[in-house]
């Protein structure tokens, strides 16, 4: 470990810290409906959006109209992704020539950008016609980014409201969010990343002459446009199949440094916004404290583990039977022009922060760091999470905290002035249930059937891991992967795709339910008997929760796979 | 032929998420929004 590695890290998290508040506070006044300075510009381009589609802005909807309108939206924009991947071989924009994609993998990935998990059984550039990534590929990104804000806002809503029947306007939400979050910081975000040298061109391939003589193929295409909102999504699917680590999406360490704010930003600033709207910006600050220790732990653990280097290595070295000279630690599967710190921090954000993008390959880190990124997954990805999915994920950890909390002091549990009773106590148990369920389930048929175990890249305790971390991948909506795992099989394309479907929906209707059940009640004033939520005690507490939870659902799970692989490591035995 | 099928599997599952709801709100205590009219 270097200072210069420590202090990228500690810049990366103060960076964090001074855009919280200033972000948040638009994105309150933003889905408070107050005027914007884009107001000006986008205010037209929205209400003519408003009357196409017949959209009754000033209308609000009840938790139910509002899950159901979101998940009508969501079984068209898969059917018109899928049909957009099966027909692209005669659709425009297809320089390359690539033909149409198989409907086991158009499934997949329809399903997988439409649930903002960008899980990839295929390689971009070449699989994905232009107009697949532009029109496909990338206006979902945007759009699954700003369904889940909607979805995080409603939630807030809930506690912020008073004897409310409504939760707001799905509609309005997602096009606010779009308009006016998104897309702004996206025109500016990709014209910067040009200026670094990510391509944007609808050119085709280059053939190139190497020195040796040999010709290669450059990919180049659109790839600034996506790359943006491929990170300020929580998306993170590449343009190129390497992401990140590809110099056409992540050129240097200043580009570098941007993607991991894009990542991480608009999480950490809906903290506040959620602070503003209920009424108490402490409430927000106790919450990305807790995200903070988490992050910190995991960054800290992920960073000494790689920089440590590989124990089997370290033990040939030390007996005289290597010359292998270990630069600086875990080299494996990372950029030189990120280094082991640079690495470590991009692949604990993208894990924490459920975008999955990735600019080294998470599969050959070392086993305690690949456990750390498979925790930070199982964890519901709370910390910080995608725009949305991250704050009502941590939302839900703090009301199974709260009832927790009632149930050792023999109190009525109560959340920024909100009763938690057997209602909101049964939909957050349903949302939390859904990702476990998923991701064990179907690892362990994964891991008993011939299709599933045919799509190994390594044997025993890593094959496991890369199943597990397949799964838990596509259930937490993160998708980042083992690479080893060959998952472009039908088999794998189905199950994922199940994992995303459930993974999403049936976390996202209770958690719309809870805020229908919130809203409907009156705020109760604070008093002597309140427990304090904006204090340090819940934090320590809150973060407790979530690690005993994470813990007792998967900690059998993890012992199976980078626990029992890093201490065969220890006796230099590898997969 | 496997078009629809995989289109009849998107269908499937979104029918079952919105009964899911229906579950949900099924689930909710009366007076809370229940049925999302009161």
């Amino acid at each position: 470990m270097t200072t210069v590695g420590w202090l990228q890290i500690a810049i990366f998290a103060a960076a964090i810290g001074l855009l919280t508040r200033p972000l948040g506070g638009y994105l309150a006044r933003v889905y408070a409906g107050e005027r914007t300075p884009l107001q000006p510009l986008l205010g037209p381009l929205e209400r003519a959006l408003y009357r196409f589609a017949g959209i009754k802005a000033e209308s609000e909807q009840n938790w139910l109209q509002y899950t159901l309108s979101l998940l009508i939206f969501h079984a068209l924009a898969i059917a018109a992704l899928y049909a957009l991947l099966r027909l692209q071989s005669v659709l425009p924009l297809n320089p390359q020539d690539l033909p149409s994609v198989s409907p086991d993998l158009a499934l997949n990935t329809a399903v997988s950008f439409v649930t903002n998990t960008s899980w990839q059984s295929y390689g971009g550039e070449t699989t994905l016609s232009y107009l697949s990534q532009m029109a496909g590929i990338t206006v979902h990104s945007f759009l699954s980014a700003a369904s889940g804000i909607a979805v995080a806002i409603a939630l807030i809503r809930g506690f912020a409201r008073r004897q409310s029947s409504t939760i707001g306007n799905f509609w309005v939400d997602l096009t606010r969010g779009t308009l006016y979050v998104l897309l702004p910081i996206c025109v500016v975000a990709a014209l910067f990343l040009v200026t670094q040298g990510v391509p944007q061109t609808l050119a085709p391939s280059i053939q190139a002459t190497t020195l040796e003589g040999a010709s290669q193929t450059i990919a180049r295409g659109p790839v600034a446009s996506q790359e943006v909102i491929k990170l300020l999504s929580g998306d993170g699917g590449g343009f190129f199949n390497v992401n990140s680590a590809h110099p056409f999406e992540n050129p240097n360490p200043p580009a570098n440094f941007v993607e991991l704010l894009l990542i991480f930003t608009l999480g950490a600033a809906l903290t506040n916004c959620f602070g503003r709207m209920v009424g108490s910006e402490r409430q927000g600050w106790s919450l990305l404290a807790v995200m903070a220790i988490l992050f910190s732990l995991g960054v800290a653990g992920i960073y000494a583990s790689e920089a440590g280097g590989n124990p089997a290595l370290t033990s040939l070295q030390s007996a005289g039977t290597s010359d292998t000279q270990l630069a600086g630690g875990n080299m494996e599967g990372k950029e030189v022009r990120f280094g082991v710190a640079g690495s470590a921090l991009f692949a604990d954000v993208s894990t924490a922060s459920s975008d999955g993008a990735v600019n080294s390959m998470h599969d050959s880190f070392l086993p305690l760091s690949g456990g750390i990124l498979l925790a930070n997954m199982m964890v519901d990805e709370v910390i910080v999470g995608a725009p949305g999915s991250g704050l009502f994920g941590m939302l839900l950890f703090c009301i199974v905290a709260v009832f927790l909390a009632g149930l050792m002091i023999g109190r009525t549990p109560e959340y920024v002035g909100k009763k938690i009773g057997s209602s909101e106590v049964k939909m957050t148990i349903l949302a939390l249930i859904a990702v476990p369920l998923a991701t064990l389930g179907l690892t362990a048929v994964a891991c008993v059937v011939e299709p599933g175990l045919a799509g190994l890249g390594n044997a025993r305790p890593h094959g496991y891991s890369e199943i597990l971390y397949a799964y838990t991948s596509a259930a937490a909506t993160n998708g980042s992967a083992f690479a080893g795992l060959n998952a472009n099989s039908p088999f794998y394309n189905l199950t994922l795709a199940l994992a995303m479907f459930v993974g999403r929906f049936f976390v996202i209707v209770p958690v719309l339910a809870v805020a229908g059940s919130l809203a409907a009640q009156t705020i109760i004033p604070r008093s002597s008997g309140t427990l304090p939520t904006d204090r340090a005690l819940f934090v320590a507490f809150l973060f407790g929760v979530i690690v005993i939870v994470g813990g007792l659902t998967y900690l059998p799970a993890l012992a199976l796979g980078p626990i029992v692989e890093h201490l065969q490591l220890l006796h230099v035995t590898l997969y | 032929m496997l078009d629809l099928a995989m289109l009849a599997l998107v269908a499937i599952s979104f029918a079952f998420a919105a009964a899911y709801a229906r579950f949900c709100s099924g689930l909710l205590a009366p007076g809370t929004g229940r049925d999302g009219s009161s």
